[in-house]
């Protein structure tokens, strides 16, 4: 078979600015080479980060090398009577080492909290369009539970940057899970747990002027929310960023049906219609999505 | 030398997990590249269009922008697209889909652009690509079915796929696709709107499927898909409600390729001469064959396409090694004839 008409319009799709273009038509490196369809990939590590929520890491160099923050990967179990994948935000990538974080919620995410070192598993990604992070900015990071996970690899590709700072505030349940990890990678960090507010709260205290802006204005005067959480979660934020001109970006939850844009399950309501998350986002702007006031 | 080829070095139309991501080797060079070629061995005709291979992709599994980046659509044998309706349709609220043992419940409810939008946008471009193009009709009335077909009936398009049988719309859909007579009357009025081959797309959602596929003959329907989706539903056992905002969905996927298959055995034991386009739960070459073998003359893979998007065209690789020690299948296909 010959590929070249495909190379040809792949070449041309790819010139095309569309919403999309920020990075979901992603691999520009590769030319007009097809996206790596389902593979094998090693697990390398699998622990219990606390109750209930597990650390998973493997080895994927492809998707290490392409994966932006944002994007995220599709597990499949290995039990064949499960089909659907289970999409997973990228969380860190160290060389090869893909890391992923997530609760057990139901069967399939049981089934992985239950993998070895060692055990082979089927990925496809990364998929979806990420965060833009391509203005030089103080990036907030505002993320809800088990949304905190895409977050940390924007703070980590973030911390490689000279011209972009990033501050952390991260609201949970109860146990404060990825503080330390965040502290790693961010300028500062704020949490808060559910006994003591949300991240509104942290909002109004570290960005809202309410008690001085103590984190600091950061190298550039421009700040850009990023947001990833429960979805009343993100609307909040959304209004809120909108309520003081701070442009942000929202990193969506769906159930999905393939995670690459062929079934169309798993749309949100934008501005211009019906758009797929794991296609047109998971990330959208609060515009996009007119959640802006 | 497009660099399309680096990554397809075995030329299967899709990039190989071997050719590593430095181990990119330069394509050898290779007389008469500038001729395109499909390197099929097995081709099949479907009421009179060829396929280049028997395998083609099921109507709404299957996007252009999508899977476009994964492998070379137009080595397909066909691509049927996702439904067209006259106008944009937003389709059902959400979730639309949920797991079932081998399988998914979906209910999208046929959300698309408009047929407009599918002239202007997917259907030249699947055309520019040099694939064979299946196109996929919605309606929720005759009046709809119609339009759509004459908006179509001068386009590229090379077959119509009448979707009668969508269990997911409260109109049109399956409604119409499980009525003899009201089934007879649209496909005889849309059979004197367009010459274009026309297919009926089947719901296995019927009493006697036969009685369905005559009065689509009858009506002058040039081929038969089936089966469509099969209405099922998931319920959350923490809340008791279903878990498909639609409530009921349609199961595809591995669990209904027995039921599938019976259908089309059923249909083809009643109706030797048409042709048909047999699909429900094909993940491998063994299925499609199977499915060749109860009587369809080409095949449609559809949920897999979901779990991996390069599967169609993985089926139908495995269905050409298994025609090439079936040479009287394999020539009976050729000649648009069924096993």
């Amino acid at each position: 078979m010959d590929t070249r008409e495909y190379g040809e319009v792949g070449a041309k799709r790819r010139q095309g600015k569309t919403m999309n273009s920020a990075s979901h038509d992603v691999h520009a490196d590769d030319g007009g080479a097809f996206l790596m369809p389902r593979h094998s990939a090693k697990i390398l590590s699998v622990r219990e980060l606390a109750p209930g929520i597990t650390h998973l890491v493997l080895e994927d160099a492809y998707v290490a090398r392409h994966a932006a923050a944002g994007q995220f990967i599709n597990l499949y179990t290995n039990d064949p009577t499960r089909m659907m994948p289970r999409p997973f935000g990228v969380s860190a990538v160290e060389g090869d080492a893909i890391t992923l974080i997530f609760a057990v919620v139901g069967s399939g995410t049981l089934d992985f909290s239950r993998l070895r070192a060692g055990d082979s598993i089927d990925v496809l990604g990364p998929l979806g369009r990420g965060f833009d992070m391509s203005r030089s900015a103080r990036y907030v990071l505002v993320g809800g539970g088990l949304g905190i996970p895409p977050l940390l690899y924007a703070a980590q590709q973030l911390m490689a940057r000279s011209d972009a700072d990033s501050l952390a505030l991260l609201g949970y349940r109860d146990i404060r899970y990825a503080d330390s990890t965040a502290s790693r990678y961010c300028d500062a960090v704020r949490s808060i747990d559910e006994s003591e507010g949300n991240v509104i709260t942290l909002l109004n205290r570290h960005l809202g002027g309410l008690d001085g802006d103590e984190c600091g204005e950061g190298k550039s005067g421009e700040t850009i929310i990023l947001s990833c959480g429960p979805h009343p979660m993100m609307k909040a934020v959304a209004q809120w960023a909108s309520a003081h001109a701070i442009p942000s970006q929202l990193s969506l939850e769906a159930r999905m049906g393939c995670g690459f844009g062929s079934c169309v399950a798993c749309v949100e309501d934008t501005v211009e219609g019906r758009k797929k998350v794991c296609m047109d986002g998971p990330v959208f702007t609060a515009d996009e999505l007119g959640w802006a006031v | 030398m497009m660099e399309s080829l680096q990554t397809d070095p075995a030329g299967t139309g899709m990039r190989s997990e071997a050719s590593g991501e430095e181990g990119r080797s330069p394509r050898a060079e290779t007389p008469g590249t500038d001729e395109p070629h499909t390197g099929w061995r097995h081709g099949t005709v479907v009421a009179g269009v060829r396929w280049k291979n028997p395998v083609g992709t099921a109507s709404g599994t299957f996007n252009l922008a999508a899977c476009g980046r994964y492998y070379d659509v137009s080595a397909m044998g066909a691509i049927s697209t996702k439904g067209v309706s006259p106008v944009p349709w937003e389709g059902n609220p959400t979730p639309r889909t949920a797991e079932t043992p081998c399988g998914t419940v979906n209910a999208v409810g046929l959300q698309n652009p408009g047929v407009e939008h599918y002239l202007i946008d997917e259907l030249p471009k699947l055309k520019a690509l040099g694939a064979t193009v299946v196109t996929n009709v919605a309606g929720h009335s005759d009046d709809d079915y119609a339009q759509v077909v004459a908006r179509l009936a001068d386009s590229p398009a090379d077959m119509l796929e009448i979707n009668v049988s969508c269990p997911n719309v409260s109109h049109g859909g399956m409604s119409v696709g499980t009525d003899p007579l009201a089934l007879f009357r649209l496909i005889g009025r849309l059979r004197s709107i367009s010459d274009k081959p026309m297919v009926v797309k089947l719901s296995p959602n019927v009493t006697d499927i036969v009685e369905i596929a005559k009065a689509c003959v009858d009506a002058g329907a040039d081929a038969l898909s089936l089966i469509n989706t099969l209405v099922g539903m998931r319920l959350d056992i923490n809340t008791g409600k279903p878990i498909l905002a639609n409530n009921t969905g349609g199961v595809s996927g591995p669990c209904i390729l027995p039921i599938a298959l019976s259908f089309v055995w059923r249909v083809r034991q009643a109706l030797p001469n048409i042709p048909i386009i047999g699909i429900g739960g094909i993940s491998k070459g063994e299925d499609a064959l199977e499915f060749l073998y109860a009587g369809a003359n080409a095949v449609e893979v559809g949920a897999a396409s979901l779990l991996d998007p390069v599967a169609p065209l993985r089926v139908a690789h495995e269905l050409e090694s298994l025609l090439d020690s079936r040479p009287q299948l394999a020539e009976k296909l050729e000649k648009g004839m069924a096993w």
